[in-house]
Formats: structure tokens, sequence, C-alpha cells
């Protein structure tokens, strides 16, 4: 008999449901597969921990705050200070020929904050009075969600949204700033929450220093979290050590089940036109 | 033996494309051969109810809304009346759906197996295995066909496609190709320029058709050649990138667009040129190569899917989908035509004609029914299994739930009250 050929033109002697030995011979498994470490898979859980413990330590700002266990002038210049350390470790990390320039502006940019900032927390601070505490709480709750969501941990996907984890962040802790005692308070607040969100995250991005900081923010969180309850102490240790020692362990471990098929079906992919288009 | 079909899909006339081509003429085919054809789709607009098409060809656009995309909101169980009336009225014996993102072809298919009948299903696409929205869609794919008695593919690559995703047995799967009315699309070569070259597109202008490789290779051969002009036919949300290079280049007396056609008009188009370019990125069959083809056009195109099965590479240069892939290919067509190796276009006509033709796909595919016709019938119980064994438990309850409503329609609404509808004999057309 004649051979089989993969052609639909030729009116062949085989059944039409003949299935060829040649039967999925193009297929493809795992073209460009890349084995994750167990290093890389805990380094980038670290980056997920540091986030989750940034938002700890604001909460727990808050909570200091609202009960004034210290005084709030304590805690504002002590974020103070350690802000301005960052701010001259990220400068001279990235030293620049135009520090001095930079300096004025950098200068000038605190200062319009400062200025508009104790303007607008009068207003920033009843903007969300009205609302019960419950429902302040449970907004929180859900932007701070949102914030770790959509947060830019170095991968590229799209769900990532730097302005709207932001935005959330900072919805958040103007929703909390209606709960203390005075508008100077929830300047306070503010300024802290700009510090953790805005501020501290051009400091963590470079690798190296990401894992001593997760380290210390999580320590930090520990000591003064114990003095509020050790309960969720302890629920809060439980799960950054799951999440950044068994989920990278899991992971590692599962990646052999990884099987990315391809062939000749595939969607074939092109170069967009647009960019060309721009070119002329 | 005569047997009662019902084709069902989303995709039928008013809307033009492949799948809708491809049920209406295997149904013409399957009429004249004296089966009893009715065919199954959702209204178009005003278009409810029955419409009879010629050879009393019966059409029923039944009254459910659109949900997406020409589809209909798959509910599973709000249809099963009206789908089992019609079913019984019409003493349908083998349902036939078409099209993998018909969802009405998948109801209609799961309450005709309920019911006892035979379901045959044609896949008409190819879907990737890369992200989220495949996976899941796969797995739809994989619970609608177990209950399926058989698949038809396009091509072969199609038919490896389809047994990945759905996970259907290969022996269950037949490969039938698309065939094309050769005598429609006839060539006219006076109609072609003889100072110039023409290269002829014809595709709806969407990403998937590749219209960003043509956008890129038009400014390309224009520059290359001096006498090669482009005549486009086809409308779509891409259609801007083209306009904007054409004006960017000034380009505007060489590239005609020509807008939107009416698919009686495109053979006028396709025999005004000499080659005809097709820059699919995925294709299953690809019904415009073999249009083309059989209008006398030198094929350039894609090798993506199916397309390197469909034409013998007498007839068709094959290029990579990358745009300097597509122009060394378009050269080539250029330079044979310039030294005049070509066929002549009424005995390419002749040749296509021999590869498809609707009288051999029907009666392909009346193999299919006969053999499926033979097959043992399932009891419930065996059903369920089947689909136990796609790991996805909550749909048994889906399937149960189905049956039961069934079950229920037969106190409510029992067969006898149904009227049986009456057969129009057509006129059998004398064949010499």
């Amino acid at each position: 008999m004649e051979q089989w050929e993969k052609v639909l033109y030729k009116n062949q002697k085989y059944p039409d449901n003949y299935t060829d030995n040649t039967f999925l011979r193009d297929l493809k498994k795992n073209i460009d597969f890349k084995e994750v470490t167990y290093r890389d898979a805990f380094l980038g859980a670290n980056l997920l921990v540091q986030e989750i413990c940034t938002v700890m330590g604001f909460v727990l700002v808050y909570i200091y705050l609202y009960n004034e266990w210290l005084p709030p002038n304590l805690i504002f210049n002590a974020f103070n200070c350690l802000t301005l350390v960052g701010f001259l470790l990220h400068k001279f990390h990235y030293k620049n020929k135009a520090f001095l320039n930079m300096i004025s502006h950098d200068l000038r940019t605190v200062l319009i904050y400062i200025v508009f900032g104790h303007l607008f927390s009068p207003v920033l601070y009843t903007l969300t009075d009205t609302i019960s505490t419950d429902t302040i709480y449970t907004m929180t709750s859900f932007m701070l969600l949102v914030h770790l969501i959509f947060f830019d941990y170095g991968v590229n996907s799209t769900i990532v949204s730097n302005s709207l984890s932001l935005s959330a962040a900072i919805f958040a802790s103007i929703c909390l700033a209606s709960r203390l005692s005075s508008a100077h308070q929830a300047f306070i607040l503010i300024t802290i929450a700009i510090e953790f969100f805005l501020l501290s995250p051009h400091l963590r991005v470079n690798a190296n220093f990401s894992l001593p900081i997760t380290l210390a923010l999580a320590l930090c969180d520990l000591y003064f979290l114990n003095l509020v309850s050790v309960f969720v102490t302890v629920i809060f240790l439980i799960t950054i050590s799951f999440i950044n020692i068994v989920c990278p362990l899991l992971f590692v471990r599962y990646q052999k089940y990884k099987e990315n098929i391809y062939g000749p079906w595939d969607e074939a992919v092109v170069e967009d036109a647009d960019s060309t288009l721009n070119l002329w | 033996m005569a047997q009662r079909i019902c084709m069902v899909s989303d995709f039928f006339f008013p809307n033009m494309g492949g799948v809708e081509e491809h049920i209406y003429n295997l149904s013409q085919c399957l009429v004249q051969k004296g089966h009893k054809v009715v065919i199954l789709t959702h209204s178009y607009e005003d278009r409810v109810g029955v419409r009879y098409m010629t050879n009393f060809l019966k059409v029923y656009y039944l009254p459910i809304k659109v949900f997406y995309n020409q589809c209909i909101l798959p509910t599973m169980i709000a249809n099963v009346p009206l789908i089992r009336y019609i079913f019984i009225r019409e003493k349908i014996e083998i349902i036939h759906g078409h099209s993998a993102f018909s969802a009405l072809a998948h109801e209609a298919m799961l309450i005709g197996n309920l019911m006892g009948l035979k379901t045959v299903f044609t896949d008409h696409s190819l879907f990737g295995f890369a992200d989220a929205s495949a996976a899941s869609t796969n797995k739809l794919l994989e619970l609608s066909l177990m209950g399926c008695n058989h698949c038809i593919c396009v091509s072969h690559t199609g038919k490896e496609n389809t047994v990945l995703r759905a996970r259907v047995d290969s022996k269950r799967v037949s490969v039938i190709p698309n065939a094309v009315d050769t005598f429609s699309f006839t060539p006219d070569p006076s109609q072609r320029s003889t100072t110039q070259v023409t290269i002829v597109v014809v595709s709806r202008l969407v990403y998937r058709k590749g219209v960003d490789l043509t956008a890129q290779v038009i400014p390309e051969m224009c520059n290359k050649f001096e006498d090669v002009n482009f005549l486009i036919a086809g409308d779509g949300p891409k259609r801007w990138l083209l306009e904007e290079i054409r004006e960017r280049r000034g380009l505007q007396d060489r590239v005609t667009l020509l807008g939107g056609l009416e698919h009686s008009q495109v053979r006028n188009v396709l025999v005004r040129g000499h080659i005809f370019l097709n820059t699919s990125l995925t294709e299953a069959y690809c019904m415009a190569i073999v249009e083309a083809a059989s209008c006398g056009l030198k094929v350039v195109s894609t090798k993506v899917g199916g397309i390197p099965e469909v034409l013998p590479s007498d007839l068709i240069y094959l290029a990579e989908p990358n745009v300097t892939s597509v122009i060394d290919a378009l050269c080539d067509a250029i330079r044979d035509l310039k030294l005049g190796k070509t066929m002549c276009p009424y005995q390419c006509n002749q040749r296509i004609r021999g590869y498809y033709n609707w009288e051999n796909v029907s009666s392909r595919t009346e193999i299919v029914y006969k053999t499926i016709f033979q097959e043992s019938k399932q009891h419930l119980g065996k059903k369920l299994k089947n689909y136990l064994s796609s790991g996805v438990w909550p749909y048994l309850l889906v399937v149960s739930l189905c049956y039961i409503i069934i079950q229920f329609l037969e106190i409510l609404e029992p067969r006898s009250n149904i009227d049986i509808a009456r057969d129009v004999k057509a006129k059998r057309k004398k064949m010499d």
C-alpha cells in the first residue's frame, strides 16, 4: 500500500480516521524552559514578604499612634531620621554628577510637601470622619490587600500597576487618619505612609539590600507586634515563614510537572507594525 | 440509507465566514443525496423563526439572545425544552455541531446525547495551550466531546490539535477538509493587467490574519519593484494600519483598499491579480488560498497551522511568518511570473476541482454518519462514568440536571403531543 502523506489534496486510500505513526511528530515540549533554583525562588518570595512586612509596619505605626503608646513626635522623628539615612544611602549608591542640583530640587519638594501637607491635613483628617470605624477598618484591609496584589515585585506581568498599588495604600492611610485624635497626628500618619509606600521602594529595588532590609523589618514588626498581641505575632511569624520558606520549596519541587506544549497549531508571533510605523 | 441530520452552530447566514459556508454547502450536498437536513442557529436581529433556503433547506433561528462574540450565553439548561422539541418534531437522528466557539452547538450536542441521539462535532479552528484562557476552554471542549460519538477536523494539524486539547481517542477523529465551489471561482485572465504585477490580499483585517505582517511587507515590495501593485479587500479593526502605511509612504496610487466585500464579489477581485498573498498567523485550513488557486493565481502564504497540507508544492510558495521570508517568497513568485513559469489558470482550476469538492466532502461525512449510526447506545450510568474520567466532578451535576429536565419534559410535554414536521422533498438534481 502507498505510503500515507500528511496532505489534504490527495484522496488517499486510507480511511479518514486513520492515524499514522508520524502523528504528533511536530509536538515539542518546554522549548524555553528555565529552571528556577531554590535561591531564585527564595529571593522572589522575599520581595513579597518584604512588602507584607512594610504593610504590617504601617499598621503598627497606626496602632501606636491611635492608642498613644508612644509620643507622636517621637515616632515622627524616628521615621524621618530613618528616611534621611535611607535617602543618603540611595544618593551615595546612585552617584549623580549633578548631586548638588538634585539636592536643591529634593529640598524644594520636601518643603512643598510640608507646607501643603500641613495645609491639607485638617481636610484629609475630617474627610472620612463620618464613616463608621468598622467600615474604615474593612476598607483599609481591602485597600492594603489591593496594594499587595498590584505591587511591582519585579515580575513582568499585566497585573502589575504601580499607580493603583500606591493609590490604594495612600487611600488606606487617609481612611485610618480620620480615626486619630488630631490633625497633626493625621499629618504624621500620612507622611509615614508616603515614606513607607512611595519612598522606601526606591531604596528596596536594589537586590543587595533586599535580604537585610526584610530581616530588619520583620524583626521590628515582630517586636512591636508582640507588645500588641502575642497571638497575632505567632500567626504573622507562621505566615511569613510559610511564604518565604515553604512556598519556594514547593515551587521548586513541582517544577518538574511543568509541561508546555508547542506545535504547528500555535499562533505565530510577529513584530508589531506599530513600532515600525513610528520609524518613518 | 437516508439519515435525518441536524446541523447546529451559532454561526450561520447572515453571518459570513468559513464555518457558515461549510455548513451551508455540506447541508446542500447532503440534501441532494436524499438526507433530511435542518439547521439550528440563534436569531440574527429580526431573523427569528423558521426560514427556508435553496432546496427547502430548513433553518431554525432560535429566539436566544447573543451574549458575546456572536455566541449565546451557555446556560446548558435554559434551552432544553426548545431544542428537545425541535429534535422530536423533526425526528432527528444525528446532531452535527460546528465550531468549538459555538455554545449553542455544545448545548445541543449534550441534549441530543442525553436523548439517545448520535452526535458529531466538526472543529474548525486551532487553539494553543499557552495561557490560562486556553487551558480552561480546552477543558470545556474536553467535557463536551466526552459525550460525542465522532469528531471531524478540517486538517491533519487540526486533528493533532483536537486530540491533544480534548483528549479524544484519535480513532474517533476523522480528517475531512473543507472544499471550495470551483464553479464559482473560475479564472478570467483577461481581467489581469498586462504591464503590472498585481498582488491581491483578501481577508478580514484582524491581528490573527497577520495584517501587521502585510503592512510591513507592502512598502518593502513597492520599493523593490516599480511595477508591483497591491489590491486589498476586506475590513476589520486593523484597517487603519494599512491606510496609515499607504499614507505615510505615499503609495495611494499603488495600494488599493476596497473595504469589505460580499462573498460573491470576491471572485471578481481575485481574477484581477497575478499573485495572492496570505499572511495568517494561525489557520486550520484556509479557504482563501484554495479560492485564489482556483482562480488561477500564484499563492504565497505563511507556513502556519494546516496550510502546508492544503496545496501541492507547485501551486504554493510557503514562507515563515516573518517579513524577510514573506518578501523572499513574493520575489520568487514574481520572478517565476516574469520568466513565464506559470500554469494555465484553467488547468489550475481543474486541478483544484479534483482536489476539493463538496461532493467528496459530503460523501466522506456520510461515511462518518454511517459508522456512528451503527454504534450501540450507552445508558446514563456509562455516560456519567465517562464524564467522571475528565476529573471535573461538578459537571456531572449539570449533566444529571439536564437529564432530569428532559425526563420531566417527557411527562410535561409528551412526544405524542408534538407535531411531526412534514418533509418537503426537493427535486433531485439529475447528475450526469
